[in-house]
């Protein structure tokens, strides 16, 4: 075996928004394969930017973000799209196409390895539809393939994101507060799935959450963030309450 | 529940500007009165409207179908032919004129403003102005007609997609951006799908507008059923207007009910 190598790596990421606010400062963060890391902080600490910015949904200004050691800062073109097929994403509103059926939502998914002519025909192969109802047999929802995502509730609908990304095939799953709009109960059912996800699939977790509670049962290491910068680095069992009250301690913000 | 408040009188409002719109209005009211000339009925008021009457409930059931290709039947199919074409086309160009109108993030506000002022300028002419031009441009006939319902619709519906592209919700395509998605299959996997509904909806109730509108072009020369109808009421067959009228109603009606079980399903 050898040395197992950072899935994700930040190198002294800065992000100033154009408006001169402070996003990120100077963070550095090296994240492992398999990991099961929970990003917490207050609103508006920079928690979504720090998750938007691993795939680049959002620019940094300068430093360097590397996914399996390739710069994502630096990728144009193909490059940037290939790397972000590494990498599944769950978004705290689900983002789905609502009058479009399950399966087609989960499809989405491949986006990243067919031409945009396929696209335009819906030409996806049968080996990706299987795949597709695979990914939702994972999250048990294989009996509403062909209902429209709207019909589900959000718990489902949430569920639905998760077999999508899955369906990239993915080296990474970010979730951006993926439970702020649910209820405790689906709450942990999603929270499960993404544990599952992680453990028997091996696939690394990045996922900011408000709730302290659910960071400490459920991540291997928690990262906080206060006002763009990185206070806390540690697992889960260092986390203890005097931790993430300082965490969450606001004098500081902004 | 002694200890509650009571009520507050509402804080008084100046009522003057309510009075001022009243006397602006009776004022508007009593000058259009002294603009009218002098009321009166002409000699043989009755006997016209007596005649008019007795045609509209005699309608004169031998025009709907005569086989020779000028009847009611004709027209109306003429008239629908008229208005599915134009909006059909209408929709077509609609749809770029739509994305430049749209006010969206990352773009320029003059682009979408400059696009807004132009369908408003378009939708200023009525049909029937434009219905007129086009018969200088192309001569008079169902051509004229089709032309002129399609230009008209273009700022009306143009204005309707452009709303929907401004309504809709961006992160189904956030979500094809990371899944590795390039901007145009964002469009075509995201927006599209989205919008699709909305455009034959806004499309679909702008065809029923415009089968009322077709059904007048043919007034001043653009083909369809209001051709017929100037005809006998100017040479005074009341039976003739009676069922051309009817026929009118049928469709009309029919094209709503339709348009509204279609349009209900794709919401």
């Amino acid at each position: 075996m050898s040395e197992p190598k950072p899935v994700i790596e930040f190198d002294h990421v800065n992000k100033i928004y154009d408006n001169g606010v402070v996003g990120l400062k100077d963070i550095n963060l090296t994240i492992m394969p398999g990991e099961f890391v929970v990003v917490v902080g207050l609103s508006g600490a920079g928690k979504s930017t720090l998750m938007r910015a691993v795939n680049r949904l959002h620019d940094i200004s300068n430093g360097d973000i590397r996914i399996d050691g390739e710069s994502i800062t630096k990728a144009r073109g193909k490059q940037l799209l290939h790397i972000r097929r590494k990498i599944g994403m769950i978004f705290q509103n689900f983002n789905l196409v609502r009058r479009a059926t399950v399966l087609k939502n989960v499809l989405t998914g491949r986006v990243g390895y067919y031409p945009t002519w396929k696209m335009m025909f819906g030409l996806f192969s049968e080996a990706d539809k299987q795949r597709a109802y695979e990914a939702l047999q994972t999250v048990e929802l294989e009996d509403k393939v062909y209902t429209r995502a709207d019909q589900l509730s959000g718990g489902q609908q949430q569920r639905v994101s998760i077999a999508r990304a899955l369906t990239q095939a993915p080296r990474i799953i970010l979730a951006d507060e993926p439970i702020a709009s649910l209820d405790p109960q689906t709450t942990k059912r999603v929270m499960d799935d993404l544990r599952r996800i992680n453990q028997e699939m091996g696939i690394t977790v990045l996922i900011n959450l408000h709730n302290v509670e659910l960071a400490q049962e459920y991540g291997t290491r928690i990262v906080g963030i206060r006002a763009g910068e990185k206070v806390f680095d540690g697992p889960v069992k260092e986390a203890d309450d005097a931790t993430m009250a300082q965490i969450y301690s606001g004098e500081e913000e902004g | 529940m002694t200890d509650m408040k009571k009520l507050p009188a509402q804080p008084a409002q100046h009522r003057w500007p309510f009075w001022l719109g009243w006397a602006a209005v009776i004022v508007l009211i009593v000058w259009s009165f002294t603009g009218m000339p002098s009321f009166e009925l002409k000699e043989n008021a009755v006997v016209v409207a007596k005649s008019m009457l007795n045609g509209l409930i005699h309608p004169d059931w031998s025009y709907v179908w005569t086989g020779d290709g000028e009847d009611l039947t004709h027209a109306l199919l003429e008239t629908l032919g008229i208005a599915f074409l134009g909006t059909f086309i209408s929709a077509i160009i609609s749809l770029p004129f739509a994305f430049w109108a749209a006010h969206t993030k990352n773009k320029f506000w003059l682009t979408s403003r400059s696009g807004k002022f132009v369908l408003t300028a378009i939708r200023t002419f009525p049909e029937i102005v434009m219905a007129l031009m086009f018969i200088k441009a192309v001569g008079p006939g169902s051509f004229a007609g089709v032309l002129a319902v399609g230009f008209h619709s273009v700022g009306m519906l143009a204005k309707l997609f452009s709303e929907a592209i401004e309504n809709m919700d961006n992160g189904a395509g956030e979500s094809v951006t990371a899944a590795g998605g390039t901007r145009l299959d964002v469009t075509i996997l995201a927006s599209l799908p989205q919008l699709l509904p909305e455009f034959v909806s806004n499309t679909l109730y702008r065809f029923e507008l415009a089968i009322r509108s077709a059904s007048i072009l043919g007034m001043v020369g653009a083909g369809g059923v209001g051709t017929p109808l100037i005809f006998a009421i100017q040479t005074r067959s009341w039976s003739r207007v009676g069922i051309i009228l009817i026929g009118i109603i049928i469709m009309v009606t029919a094209v709503d009910w339709l348009s509204g079980a279609l349009r209900k399903r794709l919401v």
